[in-house]
């Protein structure tokens, strides 16, 4: 589904991503771990296309991210806060994302129902404007319209943060059944080394810019992983 | 303590995104001050004579307290929507500790230093003395001196009382323009008024206790305000709007472009800063009034031909220059979702197209001060639809400036939009219309003007895909150095 290759990002001659190869096949859930730094957003941002790669390309089910816009239909992302705005109320968030993908107001609702759990009732009329919910809140709203118009992928950075238990272990099913029911390519980038391993079939550790590890997930990975990061 | 906050202070200014971003920059804000610095201080020196010329059988010390008043209100008005309190960055020094009073005497303190008070004092210091040249008695001058400054300080801080609420906004400006029709039909001379209370003021020195107590007393109201809402939540959380959802599924009709057209009217409806567009937009519709009414602007073309693109332009204008950055705070959403820029430009340029029509109805009045000048408001229009709103929403594709929609422009806020690309793109949009407009004119009459005028807004009309798919390909060369500028806050 996703071809990376030879992708690099140079900032004023200091390189913060340099990764050769990796590809994503349909269908994966696939995890992204680093600390601070190690160019986990940069390449999420090469993805969407909101940054230009120094070099290499990227393609999205055969499309070159990078020159044409095609793929942005089947794709879709929540990144940030700078992805909301602020000033809709969720509805008119999400019936606005709707439009977007062409999705009608029912099928918009047809979905949101689904969700009624993960919501737990803070998010559906209350009467606020996003920019007003709590950051936890926000992200409820902003993971959600990600999934609306099925997408083949989905990119999600640090979804778990800010995120109550609850709503986390509620996430991490969503996640799961979208990858293997619906063979959505999912991509997380997460500092939770629990809960990707959780979740993703696949995990990719990258440390200042460089692939350092690309696991499998079996019921070694999570002390494997930690074995890494405690140095 | 005093020195700790200040050098906090000049770190925030120093460091700021829009001040270290360019010298230009700063060189032009300095101008800028010194400009109106310099008017107001040129003003006060020869206003004494301009007075005495304009109304000669009068004292110009009562003429000029005859006006005060309007000052007052008009100073007012003015502060409301230019002049907010400064938001210090206070969270972090709550749980250090310092004490609130403090924190709180400085941040009132620093208002008394605003561009807004010191634009009064700078023209009321030289009028002064001129007053005691020209043998006023300098000790009453003095006090009368001392008394407008009290109340310039007066209105500085009532503004910060008020700055929150729109009615004590729309009660002061009614207030204002009722003064200015009751004086002008004789039914309360409101400059008699104003002339009985100023000119006491010069005339009785001892009276300066009344505003100096009244700046005290209003320096203590907003202490005490403040000192009550010192905490978490108060002044520094955001108020959270109650809700207002309009059924806008009407707008469907409109087909590709409803989903903009119905976001792009939520965003100018519940944020300040485009509000403030809003404002200025309605207010364009009267410049005219200033142009035609005076005798040496009337009859002059080229004002006549400037006045009209501001009136009908105003939204036009104002709002364009900043299509895209109106969407600055949500952009990596824009670019990453699936939307098509041609669409996106359209919603804008029609809205900047309704902006025109509905300023142009309002316009109609106009026809009061001659079919001629109504006629160049109308080929103005048809220049603004066709023509202007390409050349703005071009500009708007090179500005790259992030807008803050809920937080309103401060006084020099602009000034980070301008570069010199945006002068020369604002250069057609002004002197265009009358360029197109005296050629014809001289070598045939003033028919062909408007004619040629109309004419190059229809023609713009005509390409207008064609101007949408250029812009469209400038937002597309300027991507990722637009998504870059807007992430940077």
């Amino acid at each position: 589904m996703i071809e990376i290759n030879q992708i690099s990002k140079v900032y004023n001659g200091k390189s913060v991503l340099n990764i050769d190869q990796l590809s994503i096949p349909k269908g994966q859930s696939f995890g992204l771990v680093g600390n601070n730094g190690a160019g986990k957003t940069t390449l999420f941002s090469l993805l969407l296309d909101l940054i230009q790669p120094s070099t290499g390309s990227i393609s999205n089910n055969g499309i070159e991210v990078h020159q044409s816009e095609a793929w942005k239909p089947f794709t879709s992302s929540f990144i940030d806060e700078s992805f909301l705005i602020g000033y809709l109320t969720p509805e008119e968030y999400f019936y606005f994302v709707g439009d977007l993908r062409n999705q009608s107001k029912a099928d918009v609702d047809q979905l949101l129902a689904q969700f009624e759990d993960f919501f737990h009732g803070e998010i559906l009329n209350q009467k606020k404007y996003l920019r007003d919910l709590s950051k936890g809140n926000q992200k409820k709203a902003g993971i959600v319209a990600a999934l609306i118009g099925n997408p083949e992928v989905i990119i999600l950075d640090e979804p778990f943060a800010n995120l109550d238990p609850t709503t986390q272990i509620r996430l991490k099913k969503i996640i799961k059944d979208l990858s293997q029911q619906k063979g959505v390519s999912i991509l997380v980038s997460s500092h939770d080394l629990m809960h990707v391993t959780d979740v993703c079939e696949r995990i990719v550790v990258i440390d200042k810019g460089e692939l350092v590890k690309d696991l499998k997930t079996n019921d070694a990975t999570l002390k494997e992983l930690e074995a890494y990061f405690e140095g | 303590m005093t020195k700790t906050f200040l050098s906090l202070e000049w770190k925030k200014f120093s460091r700021s995104a829009a001040f270290s971003k360019g010298l230009v920059i700063k060189i032009l804000m300095i101008f800028g001050a010194l400009y109106f610095g310099g008017i107001a201080i040129f003003m006060g020196g020869i206003g004494f004579k301009i007075l005495q010329k304009a109304v000669p059988d009068v004292d110009p010390l009562i003429t000029l307290n005859q006006f005060l008043l309007y000052w007052v209100l008009g100073e007012l008005a003015l502060r409301f929507f230019m002049h907010q309190m400064p938001v210090m960055n206070i969270k972090p020094l709550m749980t250090l500790p310092i004490k609130r009073s403090k924190v709180i005497q400085f941040l009132l303190n620093k208002t008394i230093f605003s561009f807004f008070n010191l634009i009064g004092i700078l023209f009321f210091i030289p009028f002064s003395a001129a007053l005691i040249y020209f043998g006023y008695a300098p000790l009453q001058v003095a006090a009368w001196l001392l008394s407008l400054m009290g109340i310039v300080l007066c209105l500085n801080f009532i503004n910060f009382l008020i700055n929150k609420n729109n009615t004590y906004f729309y009660v002061i400006a009614s207030f204002a323009v009722l003064s200015v029709l009751l004086n002008n039909y004789n039914i309360i001379s409101f400059t008699k008024i104003s002339e009985s209370i100023f000119y006491a003021l010069y005339q009785f020195p001892y009276l300066v206790v009344f505003p100096l107590l009244l700046a005290f007393i209003l320096y203590k109201s907003n202490y005490n305000l403040l000192a009550k809402h010192f905490y978490l939540d108060g002044i520094i959380r955001k108020k959270i709007e109650k809700v207002e959802t309009k059924d806008l599924s009407f707008m469907d009709q409109f087909g590709d472009i409803a989903p903009f057209l119905k976001n792009d009217i939520r965003m100018i409806w519940r944020n300040k800063r485009p509000k403030q567009v809003l404002f200025t937009a309605v207010f364009f519709v009267f410049y005219g009034l200033f142009f035609f009414t005076f005798e040496i602007y009337k009859d002059n073309l080229f004002f006549t031909s400037f006045a009209s693109i501001f009136i009908t332009g105003g939204f036009l204008l104002t709002f364009g220059q900043y299509v895209p950055s109106w969407d600055s705070e949500y952009y990596k959403l824009m670019m990453s979702q699936n939307i098509p820029y041609y669409q996106y430009l359209k919603s804008k340029w029609s809205l900047m197209v309704v902006g025109v029509l509905i300023a142009y109805v309002l316009s109609i009045p106009y026809i009061y001060f001659g079919i001629k000048i109504f006629a160049m408001i109308s080929a103005a229009a048809v220049f603004n639809v066709g023509l202007n709103s390409f050349i703005t929403l071009y500009g708007g594709a090179l500005n790259r400036v992030p807008v803050e929609l809920n937080v309103k422009a401060s006084a020099f806020g602009n000034t980070q939009g301008f570069n010199a690309t945006q002068l020369l793109i604002s250069l057609p949009k002004m002197i265009g219309p009358y360029v197109i407009f005296i050629v014809p004119y001289y070598f045939i009459g003033f028919k062909a003007g408007i004619i040629a005028l109309s004419l190059s807004g229809i023609l713009g009309l005509v390409f207008t895909k064609f101007f949408l798919k250029f812009i469209e390909k400038t937002y597309q060369k300027g991507k990722y150095k637009t998504i870059a500028a807007f992430a940077e806050k």
